[in-house]
C-alpha cells in the first residue's frame, strides 16, 4: 500500500539549513513537509546543535536568512550542498502535490485525517506531568505528541502488515495488534525497561 | 505475570475498563479515543476501527509515552524532562527524529512568523 506515512529521513542532514518555503497549516502542529528548510536558531536548543553536528566542521560565511545575527552561530555547509538540498525538496514537494492531486476521494479523506489527527497537548500535557510532578516546556510537550504519532503509525503499520499476511482483511483485531507489538519488541522498537537482563551473574 | 501490553486471552472478553480487571490501566478513563479512531484510519486503519484495537493502542502509546518519560527524567537533568533528553533518547530511531526535528523547527519558524506579523500590526 502506498505509504504516504513513511517520512523521509537524510542521514546527511545537518541542522543548519535556510528558511525556504513557509506553507502554514491550519494545524500548526502538522508540518507540510517534513523536509522543511529551516534555519535552527533556538538557543534553548543549543546542545541538540552539539549532539547532531554530523557534518565536518566548516565555517562558512553565515545565510541569515531572518537577518538574525545572534552570538551563537550555527556552522554552516557550504553552498553547494545547501543548493543541492534545496532543490530536492522542491522536486519532492512538487512530486508530493502532484501525488495528492492525483488522489481519490477516499484517499483524500485518508489523508487529510493522516496529516490532521494529533493528540490533544493538554492531555499529552497532564500525563508526563503526572508522571515527573513538575512541570514540562511546551515543547516537550509538542516533541512528545509527535513521536507518539510516529510510534502509534509503527504499530498500525505492522499490524497491517500482519493482518495481509495472515490473510484477513481490515479493521484491524486486537490479535493484529499484539502480534504486531511482538514482532516490533523483537527489533526492539518499543522501549522496555520493566524486564532487567542480568548478563552475568 | 504478562506483560502489560501483551493482554493475552482473558482480556478479549472484558470491556474496557468497564469493570474487570484489564490487565494494564485499571479502570483508567479513555484519554485519546477520538483521536486515535482519526490517527488509525489516517494510517490505513477501516474507517471504523475496533475498539478493543483502539483500547490496545492507547494503552501502548500511554506505556510509551511514560517509558519515554521515565528515561528522560534519569538522563541529562535529573527529575526533570527536557526536549534534549527527549532528542537524545529518539536518536537511533531515524523516523522519529526527525520528527521531532521538524516539529521543533516547524515551530520556532511559527513563533518567528506570529511575532513579526504582531510587530507589523504594532507598527502600522
Amino acid at each position: 500500500m502506498a505509504d504516504p506515512a513513511r517520512i523521509k529521513t537524510d542521514s546527511t542532514s545537518a541542522i543548519s539549513l535556510t528558511i525556504k518555503h513557509l506553507k502554514k497549516e491550519d494545524n500548526e502542529d502538522m508540518p507540510v513537509t517534513s523536509n522543511a528548510d529551516i534555519e535552527f536558531k533556538d538557543p534553548a536548543s543549543q546542545s541538540l546543535k552539539h549532539e547532531h553536528k554530523q557534518d565536518g566542521d566548516e565555517e562558512d560565511d553565515d545565510e541569515g536568512a531572518s537577518g538574525q545575527s545572534a552570538s551563537k552561530k550555527l556552522k554552516v555547509e557550504p553552498e553547494k550542498k545547501k543548493e543541492k538540498r534545496q532543490k530536492v525538496d522542491e522536486d519532492e514537494i512538487q512530486k508530493m502535490q502532484v501525488l495528492v492531486s492525483s488522489f481519490s476521494e477516499e484517499q483524500l479523506n485518508r489523508y487529510e485525517m493522516y496529516r490532521r489527527s494529533a493528540f490533544p497537548k493538554a492531555a499529552i500535557k497532564r500525563l508526563i506531568q503526572s508522571i515527573t510532578g513538575s512541570s514540562v516546556s511546551q515543547n516537550v510537550v509538542i516533541a512528545m505528541s509527535g513521536i507518539s504519532k510516529v510510534f502509534a503509525g509503527e504499530i498500525v503499520e505492522e499490524a497491517l502488515d500482519v493482518c495481509e499476511k495472515w490473510g484477513d482483511t481490515p479493521p484491524l483485531q486486537p490479535k493484529h495488534m499484539r502480534e504486531a507489538v511482538r514482532r516490533l519488541k523483537s527489533r526492539e522498537q518499543i522501549p522496555n525497561t520493566k524486564h532487567k537482563q542480568i548478563l552475568f551473574h | 505475570m504478562a506483560e502489560e501490553e501483551d493482554e493475552t486471552g482473558f482480556e478479549e472478553d472484558l470491556d474496557d475498563g468497564a469493570g474487570g480487571a484489564d490487565g494494564s490501566h485499571g479502570k483508567r478513563k479513555r484519554l485519546f479515543s477520538k483521536e486515535l479512531r482519526c490517527m488509525m484510519y489516517g494510517f490505513g486503519d477501516d474507517q471504523n476501527p475496533y475498539t478493543e484495537s483502539v483500547d490496545i493502542l492507547e494503552d501502548l502509546v500511554i506505556e510509551f509515552v511514560t517509558e519515554m518519560t521515565h528515561k528522560a527524567m534519569s538522563i541529562g537533568r535529573q527529575g526533570r524532562v527536557q526536549v534534549e533528553d527527549i532528542v537524545f533518547l529518539i536518536r537511533k530511531d531515524p523516523r522519529k527524529f526527525a520528527r521531532v526535528k521538524d516539529l521543533l523547527t516547524m515551530n520556532e519558524e511559527l513563533k518567528r512568523a506570529r511575532k513579526a506579523f504582531d510587530e507589523a500590526n504594532y507598527g502600522s
